[in-house]
């Protein structure tokens, strides 16, 4: 028998590549994994209550703040 | 250096511009959500700060509309505890000035009468408290 002593003596020759190979193949699954970012629904659905009842001192203290959100978040506003 | 590290570092790079391009392609999906809803003519702002489905809406259409309010509410939530605010406070304010400068002619919104209606050249008539 030939080839036996030919890959079997080596093992580094196919051993180690398929051991990078098999390293290769499992980084995205784990980068995948850990890279998606989980957007959850909340338990109770959004009420909707347009009946608001809110002063108009409120309003003007958060309205700042608020048009700073909207401007830094163009894609939810 | 040898080969092992080589082909780890040519991994993490190709993995790396893989997952930027996927993230600026999800950024170009998401980034004009609430204004493409708006613009569609079958979504429109409320009164209470979050999106709404004029009229009957497909359930993919639904799904959207939900989609940006979960992220809304919880923008809301987090400025809320921030000011010592109610979230329907922060809401309402934010449903203001939506109402104010985001909703441009011929798109919908909905006041406390809850009717959907189409906004003409004038500005939308904001609510009292909205100052």
């Amino acid at each position: 028998m030939i080839m036996p002593i030919l890959t079997g003596l080596r093992p580094g020759a196919t051993q180690g590549a398929m051991r990078r190979v098999k390293f290769l193949l499992l980084a995205p699954a784990v980068l995948m994994g850990s890279g998606c970012v989980q957007v959850s629904a909340p338990d109770k659905p959004i009420e909707i209550n347009l009946n608001i009842n809110i002063r108009q001192e409120v309003v003007v203290r958060l309205q700042q703040d608020v048009k700073e959100l909207i401007d830094k978040n163009p894609g939810v506003f | 250096m040898n080969r092992r590290l080589k082909l780890i570092l040519a991994a993490g790079l190709t993995l790396g511009a893989l997952t930027a391009g996927a993230t600026a392609a999800y950024a170009m999906i998401q980034g004009d959500a609430s204004a493409t809803l708006r613009a569609s003519g079958q979504a429109g702002e409320q009164a209470d700060g979050y999106l709404g489905v004029v009229g009957s809406g497909s359930a993919d259409l639904r799904a959207q509309v939900d989609a940006v309010n979960i992220k809304r509410r919880a923008y809301y939530t987090d400025l809320a505890a921030k000011r010592g605010a109610k979230i329907e406070e922060v809401a309402a304010t934010t449903a203001c000035e939506l109402l104010r400068s985001k909703v441009v002619q011929g798109q919908y919104y909905r006041l406390s009468d809850g009717v959907w209606r189409q906004r003409d050249s004038a500005p939308v008539p904001l609510p009292g408290y909205c100052g």
